[in-house]
C-alpha cells in the first residue's frame, strides 16, 4: 500500500471511529436522561467549573495526593498522546513524508512523546506487576495500553525518521480500529460522566469543597 | 445464616427468564448517566485506599474499580459490540446465577453507597448510583437481604420503620416532653402534636422514641430555648426512608409521602429533618426525584435550623460547661451526599471549648460502616465491624472523650465500634451537646451509652 493509500486508510479508520463513537453516544442516551427536581442547594454550574477545573489538580483527591508519581505518569501519558494526534495531523498533511515541523515546534514535540512513553510504559508495568491492580485488570486494559503507547512511540520516532511515516500511518489504523471497541472510548465517555458527577456534587453544595 | 441460605436458594432457583428480565431491569435504572460510568473506568486502581472495606480488609474484591466491574462486565457482555464479539477481550460476563452472587455480594455486602470513592475517582465515576441502580435491579429481583427489605415494609404497612404504634409514639412524646418540663424547670416547654399552621414540622428517628428519648427531649429543649412555633406530627412523623439503600424508588417514594402528607395536613413552613444522614438525604435530596415533583415548601436538616438560632442570637450556651475533647463525626449522606458540613462545626465550636476534627474530614470524612443500610443486615455484620475499623482509628488519632455524630444510624454503628474497639467515647448528637451548653442551663441530657462507657 502507497503512502497515499495509507492517508486514506488513516482518514477512513479515523471517520469510521467517530461515527462509531457518535453512535455509542447516542445509544448512550437512550437508556434515559432525567433532569433533577430538586430544588439544588448549591451550584451545578460551579460544581462543573471545578469538577474540569481545580478538581483535576492533583492536590483535589486524596487518590492522587498520595500517588502523585501515577499522577505525573498519567499526566505525561496523555500529554505524549495529544501530541501524537499533533504529530499524525501534521503527517497527513506532509505529502513529501521528509518535510518536518519547525525545529522548536519538534524539540517540544519529541520531549512529550517520549513522557507518553515513558508514562504508558510504567503504567503498563505497574499494571502487570501490581497484584490487586491485575485483579481489576482485564485484557483490554493491556491492549489499549500497548496500541496507544506504540502509538506515541511511533510518532516521537517519526519526528527524528521521516521513513517512518508509513509505519506511524499503519499505526494510527489500528489505533482508530480499536478506540470504539476498548476502553479508550473514554476519551469520549470521560466528558458525560464527570459532568453528570460534578452537576450532582455541585447541585449539592459538595463541589467546590469546602477545607 | 438462613438469611443468607435463603438469598441463595433465590438466586439458585432464578430461569433464563428471570435473568434476562433483570438485564432489562437494570437498563431502565441505569440512565444515560449510569450508562456513561459504566463506560469510564479506566481500572487505574487510585480509588482502593478511598474505599473504608478496602483498608480494612485488602481483598481485591473491596476495591471499588472491582464492584464496579462486576456491573460494567454485565454492561458490556449487553451493550457494546466488542463485548459481543470477543468477550474475554473486552472483560464481558453474562448476567448468570455466578454473576447474581457477584453482585449482590458487591452491591449489599461490600459498599455502603458513601460516595468517597467517586470522589476520589480519576475519572469521575458515581459509584452510589450505578450501586444503587445494581440494588435495585436485584431488589425487584427479590434478591434483597430479608431483613433490609423488611425494615421498608415495616415502613409502608405502620408508617415507620420500627412499627411504634401511634399510641405508643404519642405516649412517648407525652412522657418526653414532661421530662422536658422537668429539666428545663418550665410547664411551657411543650411539645405540640398535630400543631396546624406551625412555623417548624420536626421528624424524628423512629429510634429516639424506642430506644433514645433524650435525644428527642434535648431537641424539645432547643426549640423551648429558641422559642420556636414547632410540633411533631401524629402521624408521618418517621423521617427514615430504607427505600433510599433497598434501591426501590416507588417504595421510597411511598414512604417519603408520609412526611409531605402531614406537612400538606399541618400547613407548616419548613419540614425539618432531625439528625439522621440517611433520612435527610431521602427528604431533601430523594423524594423530589422520586416522586417526580418538587415541594412547595423548604426542608431543611435540624443542623441548618440550629446554626439559625445562634445566628440570630435566640441560643446562648456556657461552651465551659463541656470541657472534655469533642470531635466531631461526618455523616456521608448528611455531609458528602447532602452538601451540610459547616453548620455542625459552627455550633459545636460555639458549645464545646476544645473541639478537634477528625482527619481527614468534611466531605473527605470516612463512612463509619454503618450507612448504605448495612446495619439492616444481619449477614454482613462481622464485613462491617471490620470496615468500621477505619472510623475507629480516626476517632482514637483525635484523643477525643465525645464524639458528636449527626445521625442515628451512625451513632448505632459508632456504639458498636465503642465497644468493639474499645475507644471509651461517648457518642453524642449535636442536639445534645447544645442541650448541655445551654444557658441558663437544663438537666443534663445524658444517653446511656455514655453511662455504659462511664461504668
Amino acid at each position: 500500500m502507497g503512502e497515499t493509500g495509507l492517508r486514506l486508510g488513516v482518514a477512513t479508520c479515523a471517520a469510521l471511529a467517530a461515527v462509531a463513537l457518535l453512535l455509542q453516544v447516542v445509544r448512550t442516551r437512550s437508556f434515559g436522561t432525567r433532569p433533577p427536581v430538586a430544588e439544588p442547594r448549591g451550584s451545578a454550574v460551579r460544581g462543573i467549573l471545578y469538577a474540569f477545573g481545580p478538581g483535576m489538580s492533583p492536590r483535589a483527591k486524596e487518590s492522587t495526593r498520595t500517588h502523585p508519581l501515577v499522577y505525573v505518569l498519567g499526566v505525561g501519558y496523555h500529554l505524549g498522546i495529544f501530541t501524537a494526534f499533533g504529530v499524525l495531523a501534521w503527517s497527513m498533511r506532509d505529502a513529501a513524508h521528509g518535510v518536518l515541523p519547525p525545529a522548536p515546534l519538534r524539540q517540544v514535540a519529541q520531549v512529550l512523546t517520549a513522557l507518553g512513553v515513558a508514562g504508558g510504559a510504567s503504567l503498563l508495568v505497574r499494571r502487570a506487576r501490581g497484584p490487586l491492580l491485575r485483579t481489576i485488570s482485564i485484557p483490554d486494559d493491556y491492549l489499549a495500553n500497548v496500541l496507544t503507547t506504540a502509538f506515541v512511540a511511533l510518532a516521537g520516532l517519526r519526528l527524528l525518521a521521516g521513513s517512518l511515516q508509513p509505519a506511524l500511518l499503519a499505526g494510527a489504523m489500528l489505533l482508530f480500529v480499536y478506540i470504539p471497541l476498548g476502553k479508550i472510548r473514554h476519551c469520549v465517555f470521560f466528558f458525560p460522566a464527570r459532568w453528570n458527577l460534578a452537576r450532582h456534587y455541585g447541585r449539592r453544595g459538595t463541589f467546590p469543597p469546602r477545607h | 445464616m438462613a438469611d443468607i441460605d435463603a438469598l441463595d436458594a433465590r438466586i439458585e432457583a432464578l430461569t433464563d427468564a428471570d435473568l434476562a428480565r433483570g438485564l432489562d431491569l437494570f437498563r431502565n435504572k441505569l440512565g444515560a448517566a449510569g450508562a456513561a460510568w459504566l463506560q469510564t473506568c479506566v481500572h487505574c486502581g487510585l480509588c482502593a485506599e478511598s474505599c473504608h472495606y478496602f483498608l480494612a480488609d485488602h481483598e481485591p474484591q473491596s476495591i471499588p474499580a472491582h464492584k464496579l466491574e462486576q456491573v460494567a462486565s454485565v454492561f458490556r457482555g449487553r451493550y457494546t459490540l466488542a463485548g459481543r464479539l470477543a468477550p474475554a477481550l473486552a472483560g464481558a460476563r453474562p448476567f448468570d446465577r455466578r454473576m447474581v452472587r457477584a453482585w449482590v455480594e458487591a452491591a449489599f455486602g461490600r459498599c455502603s453507597t458513601c460516595g468517597r470513592c467517586s470522589l476520589n475517582c480519576t475519572t469521575g465515576v458515581n459509584m452510589p448510583a450505578v450501586m444503587r441502580a445494581a440494588r435495585s435491579t436485584l431488589t425487584e429481583m427479590g434478591l434483597i437481604p430479608a431483613d433490609l427489605q423488611q425494615v421498608v415494609t415495616t415502613a409502608l404497612e405502620t408508617g415507620n420503620n420500627m412499627g411504634i404504634t401511634r399510641e405508643d409514639w404519642l405516649d412517648t412524646v407525652q412522657w418526653i416532653e414532661e421530662e422536658t418540663q422537668g429539666a428545663v424547670n418550665d410547664p411551657a416547654a411543650r411539645i405540640p402534636v398535630d400543631k396546624h399552621g406551625a412555623n417548624i414540622l420536626f421528624t424524628v428517628n423512629p429510634r429516639e422514641p424506642k430506644f433514645f428519648p433524650l435525644g428527642m427531649q434535648a431537641s424539645a429543649t432547643v426549640f423551648h430555648a429558641a422559642g420556636e412555633d414547632w410540633t411533631v406530627a401524629s402521624e408521618g412523623w418517621d423521617l427514615t426512608n430504607y427505600g433510599l439503600f433497598s434501591g426501590n424508588n416507588a417504595e421510597g417514594g411511598a414512604i417519603a409521602r408520609n412526611l409531605l402528607d402531614s406537612m400538606e395536613r399541618l400547613g407548616c413552613t419548613t419540614l425539618v429533618i432531625g439528625e439522621c444522614g440517611h433520612g435527610f438525604a431521602a427528604a431533601r435530596w430523594e423524594s423530589a426525584e422520586w416522586l417526580r415533583k418538587r415541594p412547595g415548601f423548604r426542608i431543611i436538616s435540624f443542623l441548618e435550623l440550629m446554626e439559625d438560632y445562634f445566628r440570630q442570637g435566640r441560643l446562648k450556651v456556657d461552651p465551659s460547661r463541656i470541657t472534655d475533647r469533642v470531635t466531631l463525626h461526618d455523616p456521608c449522606n448528611t455531609v458528602r451526599q447532602g452538601g451540610i458540613s459547616e453548620p455542625q462545626r459552627s455550633i459545636l465550636r460555639r458549645c464545646v471549648t476544645d473541639f478537634v476534627e477528625m482527619t481527614p474530614n468534611r466531605a473527605e470524612n470516612f463512612c463509619c460502616g454503618g450507612g448504605g443500610g448495612q446495619l439492616a443486615m444481619a449477614q454482613y455484620r462481622d464485613k462491617r465491624l471490620q470496615a468500621g475499623g477505619i472510623k475507629a482509628e480516626q476517632i482514637r488519632a483525635t484523643g477525643a472523650r465525645i464524639v458528636v455524630a449527626p445521625c442515628h444510624n451512625c451513632i448505632d454503628q459508632l456504639m458498636e465500634l465503642n465497644r468493639e474497639y474499645k475507644l471509651n467515647v461517648v457518642i453524642r448528637t449535636v442536639a445534645e451537646i447544645v442541650a448541655d451548653a445551654l444557658v441558663p442551663p437544663a438537666a443534663p441530657v445524658t444517653q446511656g451509652e455514655a453511662d455504659d462507657v462511664a461504668s
